[in-house]
C-alpha cells in the first residue's frame, strides 16, 4: 500500500464508491462500548503501523468532516472546533516555556 | 478556507476514471441536511451522551469541572495572560455568535438553498433537454421506419415490371409463333388452291381435247334445238 491508493479492504464492487471516513477491515467494538478491562486488550488488536496510523487521522478528519463541515445547513461549531483543537494543540507544543509562567511554587 | 482544505485532503480521482464507477448509490454516504448535534456551540453531543448510563446527566459536566480543576490546581493547565486574553475573546466571540448568528445563519441558508436550486434547476434542465432529443430521435427512427415502406414499395414496382416485362415478352413469343403458323395455314390454302386449278384447267382442258367436231357439231345443234324449244315456250 503505498501512497494515494485505497486500503488493501476496500473492493469497489462490494463497498461501491468510496468513503475516506469508513474503515474497511473488520469491526471490533467501538472504543466508548468498550469496558475498562477490555481496554487493554482493544490496544492490542490494533494495528501500529505508521500506515494504520495515518489512515486512522484520516478517516478522524473525514468523520467530523461529514459531521460538522459537509451538512447543507452546518453552524459555526466546526471554526470553534478547529480553534480549540488548536490552542490545545499549540498548548502543548509550547508547555515548555509556559511552564515557566507557573504562578505557584508548590501545589 | 475550508474549500482550501477540500482541495488538499480531497478524495484520489483515479477511481472516477475506471469503469468500476457505476450508478450504485445505495453505499453512498448521504449528505446530511444539518450538523452532528453540539452543546456550548462546539462540544460534540455524544461526549455527554457517553456519560449517561453511568453517571446520569450531571456526570459530563462533574467530569468536565473535576478535569479541568485538577488541570488548573496542579498548574499543568498555567493560567499566564493568554488564558485572560483568550476569556475576554471568547466573551467577545460568544456575544458576536448570539447577536449575529441567527441572522448571518439565516443568510447563508437563504445562499445555499439558491446556490442549490441553481445546480438542481441546471440539471433537470439538462434531463429535459436530453429527453426530448432522445423522444427526437425515436422520431426520427420512425421516419426512417418509413423508407423501409418507400423501399417495399420500389421493390414491389420492380416486380411489377419485370411482370410486365414478362407478359410482354410471352404476348410477343405467342404472336410470333401465331404468324408463323397463320403462314403455314396460308402456305397449304395457296398449294391446294393451285393444285386444284392446276387440275380443273388440266381436266378442262383433257375433256376440251377428247371432244371430235362431230360430237361438238351435235351438241351445238342441240343447244341451238334446245333454245328453239325455249322461245316457242316462252
Amino acid at each position: 500500500m503505498g501512497f494515494g491508493d485505497y486500503p488493501k479492504e476496500y473492493n469497489p464492487s462490494v463497498h461501491g464508491p468510496y468513503d475516506p471516513a469508513r474503515y474497511y477491515g473488520p469491526q471490533d467494538t467501538k472504543f466508548f462500548d468498550l469496558k475498562l478491562g477490555e481496554v487493554g486488550a482493544w490496544f492490542g488488536r490494533r494495528q501500529k503501523t505508521p500506515q494504520a496510523l495515518a489512515g486512522a487521522i484520516s478517516r478522524c478528519w473525514w468523520r467530523w468532516q461529514h459531521n460538522y463541515v459537509h451538512p447543507k445547513r452546518t453552524g459555526i461549531a466546526p471554526f470553534f472546533q478547529l480553534a480549540v483543537g488548536g490552542m490545545v494543540f499549540f498548548y502543548v507544543l509550547n508547555y515548555n516555556r509556559l511552564k515557566h509562567h507557573k504562578n505557584y511554587k508548590y501545589h | 478556507m475550508l474549500y482550501l482544505m477540500y482541495g488538499i485532503f480531497a478524495p484520489n480521482l483515479r477511481f472516477l476514471g475506471t469503469t468500476n464507477v457505476t450508478s450504485n448509490n445505495s453505499n453512498r454516504r448521504p449528505r446530511p441536511e444539518h450538523p452532528s448535534p453540539v452543546r456550548h456551540g462546539f462540544i460534540p453531543e455524544e461526549w455527554f451522551t457517553f456519560f449517561y448510563p453511568k453517571t446520569g446527566v450531571t456526570g459530563p459536566y462533574v467530569f468536565g469541572g473535576a478535569l479541568s480543576t485538577y488541570l488548573i490546581s496542579k498548574e499543568i493547565y498555567v493560567l499566564e495572560h493568554e488564558f485572560y486574553s483568550g476569556l475576554s475573546l471568547a466573551a467577545v466571540l460568544i456575544v458576536l455568535v448570539k447577536k449575529l448568528g441567527p441572522s448571518v445563519a439565516a443568510y447563508l441558508d437563504k445562499g445555499i438553498d439558491e446556490y442549490e436550486k441553481g445546480w438542481e434547476s441546471s440539471r433537470t434542465e439538462q434531463i429535459k433537454d436530453l429527453e426530448t432529443a432522445v423522444e427526437h430521435e425515436k422520431k426520427e427512427q420512425w421516419r426512417t421506419d418509413g423508407q423501409k415502406m418507400i423501399m417495399e414499395i420500389k421493390k414491389e414496382n420492380i416486380h411489377m415490371q419485370l411482370e410486365a416485362a414478362y407478359r410482354e415478352r410471352l404476348s410477343h413469343v405467342y404472336q410470333e409463333v401465331k404468324k408463323r403458323l397463320d403462314y403455314q395455314v396460308h402456305l397449304q390454302d395457296i398449294e391446294r388452291k393451285l393444285a386444284q386449278k392446276h387440275m380443273a384447267t388440266w381436266i378442262v382442258d383433257n375433256v376440251k381435247k377428247s371432244f371430235t367436231p362431230e360430237q361438238e357439231q351435235i351438241v351445238l345443234n342441240r343447244c341451238i334445238s334446245d333454245l328453239q324449244s325455249l322461245v316457242q315456250k316462252a
